[in-house]
């Protein structure tokens, strides 16, 4: 809007008059008051939009946890988390194999993961520079890219050079380390960096050197929010089955060794919910009801402690 | 200590009171059992057309007075007691809307806060157009009114579409002033509008209060004894009370608080000993 | 009291170092900080040296895993990329019987499904982190946005079998025939009610999509100076108008980044979408189409693959990667720079009045 080439057309004296104050409040104290009804009326309607909203964005996950629970529970028994599936066709059986692949599997990987990421959160706290900078933007992007791709990965480094020896838990582990690594650099640098600035002042005015100050200082001070990245890393390896897919392979059978294929649940979940048969669809709900439960233990324990953390800083 | 004010004219309505403070204590806090006392027992008048300073050291309840004069305590765990009348309007009476109390005194903060997606001439007009004000005419008519009380008339006229955030600290603040402005309240209330400025432009925005006494009740918030000196008809010193709860000591005409204060606090105040 | 924390890495050795020994060659400045870690804690000191090598491998190792990754995927794509040349972007066939690879119809299908979810999540994101933020009390808030946020926990193959299970037939039996009678809409929705589609699958990216945008306008909401809205209250405005004012355009950089980050998101959901979207491979002519994205075409060809199909498959991975990667950046630099608007100044001295330019 241009407004420059309008000239003013008030003579200023006139503008400024008692009289001219006057209309002009008259005129806005009449447009505030009789405005006022339909504002707040407005404003009324659109708080009722957003609730609205707020149910519907609240609808999917009542019906997510709702359905998965009421199915998933039908499936439970004591079988289920001892025994490993039975042949098709054949009642019974359950999903010990997948529960204890999983365990080994997002194990491995965490073993793999919480290192490096802890590594380079470290490198990214104690050093400036371009390098770091460059290193902060990697992660950043990594932390976006589709687990599909890091499966496909998975695959292509190892799988295709190895042959199929290379179906094993461990290159399952390795993808969902690639997943984890991001997050938790993400994670333990926002948690070393939240370590209060005295603290740091501190450290340093004993004159010891910014990255020694990092490792005792800081990272004990941060250590909840350390746990607290990892867990969700954790909690978020464990439901993906992209980097699964097609490296671990599968198995029926309760598999140990992480260099042989192995089961987990997410790919149990994936296989059987797939099949038209109601028997292995009610043990896809129910895997999914256990893979739910753990999830959510691991991210509102990551949660509950953080928040512990943060009321007891110090 | 005493500079003479600057050039203005004496209030022509006599001894008008615009506005009425009667008894007002300030609280803040979440639980029952566990309010805090900001402000105890304030008992004030500012008269029509005059600069009324509330001076003090920070955290003795002046901000906290001023703003529940416009009641932006609102929307806050703050709660009001007392009664506080803008002309004969009681304005914490159930039936009385914070929104159109809010049109009739309008307020100047600390550090400009103008809308930074906006336009000078949009952020001027801004509370216009908040009250439903529409008509083209109206609103340039009001943006220049305001602009020239705010003597930022001819430095933006040329360019008041540009964004408001390409003015300089004491530009933006005027020009915050002239947003209050546009909208012709009575009472403008001014929390310590200097504090973020430079002291040229403190100087400028000083010389602008006091002319605009001359059509405008204003209260305004200050730490600074100086420019209480410089610029108030009137001051009202807020010093800490008995168990840390803020206190209003004394009032009068700031010739007499600084050259004959009637308490013993305030003497000490103002004679730097305390504060 | 300071503790000194020894770093267990993998097993690392020399965690430990004898209380009173200095690395070689370390300056006087290090020395003192010797000095003062000795006085300050009597506890093992991790050994500098050590350290350092750790470190510095965690993070080549970060770096060498991210390099080998764009490298070995671009390598095992290469052949189909050199076999189709640029129609591999924009061909819309897929035929691994003519060895004819073109990622034009996964491309669209991605699109697709990805802007209709947007346009499904957006709105009701805004409104309900708008209601979280501005309008519900406190006491409320706090639970309803912790339980929004651990939608988000919910694993993708949890969400896919939900809604393969449950939705699809649900689709199949009420909501398509129902759209199909809306005047004028119904247009979008021709074709036989399978359940199983674009608008099932855009649904179901929505729901994955809605928890983050929730999340982060929230975040930019409350990230809005109390300054900004007093301005606006002050001026006699109503709660509402606040909020519309003052609120929401304070936090538009914060839900742009939201905005992206959910596309990046939605862009690279291959699982959930696997499930539902159908598998058509020819391009949409109605919303209840099946369809292909590229994250479903991967989940789908990668297995039965091989040869130049199997490199084409990769392909769609990188072309996949290439897409997620420019939403994710833009999502990055959208959140990168904290909020320093508002209060910059081009110059610092008054405006001087001058006859320049008409204003922007």
């Amino acid at each position: 809007m241009t407004l420059t080439s309008e000239p003013s057309t008030h003579d200023p004296s006139e503008l400024l008059s008692p009289a001219s104050v006057e209309r002009r409040r008259d005129v806005v104290r009449q447009a505030s008051r009789s405005s006022l009804r339909r504002r707040r009326l407005l404003g009324n309607a659109t708080r009722a939009v957003c609730y609205v909203a707020l149910c519907i964005a609240l609808v999917p996950l009542a019906a997510l946890v709702g359905y998965t629970v009421d199915r998933g529970v039908q499936g439970l028994s004591w079988g289920f988390f001892t025994q490993v599936p039975a042949p098709y066709g054949v009642p019974g059986g359950g999903i010990a194999n997948a529960i204890v692949g999983t365990l080994i599997i997002v194990g491995l990987a965490a073993v793999m993961a919480i290192p490096v990421g802890l590594a380079v959160a470290l490198f990214l706290v104690e050093r400036r520079g371009r390098v770091a900078a460059a290193i902060r933007f990697v992660a950043d992007v990594m932390s976006g890219i589709p687990s599909i791709a890091i499966g496909i990965y998975a695959y292509a480094l190892i799988v295709v050079p190895l042959g199929p020896s290379g179906y094993a838990g461990i290159t399952g582990s390795f993808a969902l380390a690639v997943l984890m690594v991001p997050i938790i650099v993400r994670a333990d640098e926002v948690a070393m960096r939240a370590v209060p600035d005295d603290l740091w002042d501190a450290a340093l005015a004993l004159g010891a050197r910014r990255s020694r100050v990092a490792r005792s200082v800081v990272l004990r001070n941060a250590l909840p929010g350390i746990v607290t990245g990892n867990l969700l890393g954790v909690a978020r390896a464990v439901g993906e089955t992209a980097p699964l897919l097609f490296t671990i392979f599968g198995s029926q059978f309760l598999e140990t060794n992480p260099f042989k294929p192995m089961q987990a649940m997410p790919l149990t979940i994936y296989t059987d919910g797939t099949q038209a048969d109601a028997h292995l669809q009610s043990v896809a709900w129910a895997t999914a009801l256990v893979l739910l439960v753990f999830v959510l233990v691991l991210s509102i324990g990551a949660r509950t402690i953080a928040s512990y953390a943060t009321r007891h800083a110090r | 200590m005493l500079d003479s004010p600057l050039t203005r004219t004496t209030g022509s309505d006599g001894g008008e009171i615009a506005v009425t403070l009667e008894h007002v204590t300030v609280t803040y806090g979440r639980q029952e059992n566990a309010k805090q006392v900001a402000v105890r027992d304030v008992n004030l008048e500012l008269p029509r057309n005059q600069v009324t300073a509330l001076l003090g050291p920070s955290g003795c309840g002046k901000t906290t007075i001023l703003r529940s004069i416009n009641r932006m305590h609102d929307h806050t765990t703050g709660r009001v007691s007392g009664v506080i009348r803008v002309g004969d309007l009681d304005i914490y009476a159930r039936d009385t809307q914070p929104e159109l109390v809010r049109t009739r005194v309008g307020m100047v903060f600390q550090r400009p806060n103008l809308f930074p997606t906006l336009s000078i001439f949009d952020n001027v007009v801004a509370g216009l157009r908040l009250n439903h004000v529409k008509k083209r005419a109206f609103l340039l008519e009001a943006a220049e009114a305001a602009l020239r009380q705010a003597a930022l008339w001819d430095s933006v006229k040329d360019r008041l579409g540009l964004p408001a955030v390409r003015l300089s600290g004491g530009q933006q603040q005027r020009l915050c002033i002239a947003r209050a402005l546009a909208v012709e309240p009575e009472v403008l209330l001014l929390d310590e509008p200097c504090s973020a400025l430079d002291p040229m432009a403190s100087a400028h925005i000083e010389e602008l209060i006091v002319q605009l006494s001359s059509h405008l009740t204003i209260a305004l918030v200050t730490h600074n004894l100086f420019q209480a000196t410089r610029i108030s008809d009137r001051t009202a010193v807020f010093l800490l009370g008995d168990e840390n709860v803020g206190k209003l000591v004394e009032t009068g005409p700031t010739t007499e608080i600084f050259a004959s204060p009637k308490d013993p606090r305030t003497e000490a105040y103002v004679s730097g000993h305390i504060g | 009291m300071v503790h000194s924390v020894g770093i267990v890495t993998s097993g690392g050795p020399g965690a430990e170092s004898e209380a009173g020994t200095r690395p070689a060659g370390s300056t006087s400045f290090e020395r003192r900080g010797h000095v003062a870690a000795l006085i300050a804690h009597r506890h093992r000191r991790p050994g500098g040296r050590v350290y350092t090598a750790l470190r510095w491998g965690g993070v080549l190792i970060f770096v060498a895993v991210v390099v080998s990754l764009v490298v070995s995927l671009v390598w095992q794509a290469a052949p189909a990329f050199r076999h189709s040349g640029f129609s591999f972007i924009f061909s819309g066939t897929w035929d691994p019987d003519t060895e004819k690879f073109g990622a034009g119809v996964f491309i669209v299908d991605t699109l697709l499904t990805t802007g209709l979810g947007l346009l499904m999540a957006i709105p009701v994101g805004i409104a309900t982190a708008v209601a979280l933020s501005e309008f519900l009390p406190r006491r409320l808030a706090g639970p309803l946005s912790t339980a929004i946020d651990l939608l988000a926990a919910v694993p993708s193959i949890v969400v896919g079998l939900w809604a393969l299970l449950i939705l699809v037939p649900v689709f199949e039996r009420d909501v398509e025939p129902f759209l199909q009678k809306i005047p004028l809409v119904r247009h979008l929705f021709t074709g036989e009610d399978l359940g199983t589609g674009i608008l099932l699958a855009s649904v179901v990216l929505a729901v994955m999509m809605l928890p983050t945008m929730v999340a982060l306008t929230r975040v930019a909401l409350r990230g809005v100076s109390v300054a900004d809205r007093e301005a606006a209250l002050a001026l006699g405005g109503t709660q509402w108008q606040v909020v519309r004012r003052a609120v929401i355009p304070g936090a538009r950089s914060g839900i742009e980044a939201a905005i992206t980050l959910a596309m990046g998101r939605a862009l690279g959901e291959a699982i959930a979408v696997s499930l539902v979207i159908g598998g058509g491979v020819s391009l949409p002519h109605s919303l209840l189409d099946t369809g292909t994205t590229l994250g479903s075409a991967v989940v789908n060809f990668f297995s039965e693959s091989s040869g130049i199909q199997r490199s084409a498959v990769i392909g769609l991975v990188v072309v996949l990667l290439a897409f997620t990667a420019v939403a994710n950046i833009g999502g990055q630099l959208l959140i990168r720079p904290r909020r320093s608007r508002g209060y910059e100044r081009a110059e610092p001295e008054e405006v001087a009045p001058t006859g320049e330019g008409a204003p922007a």
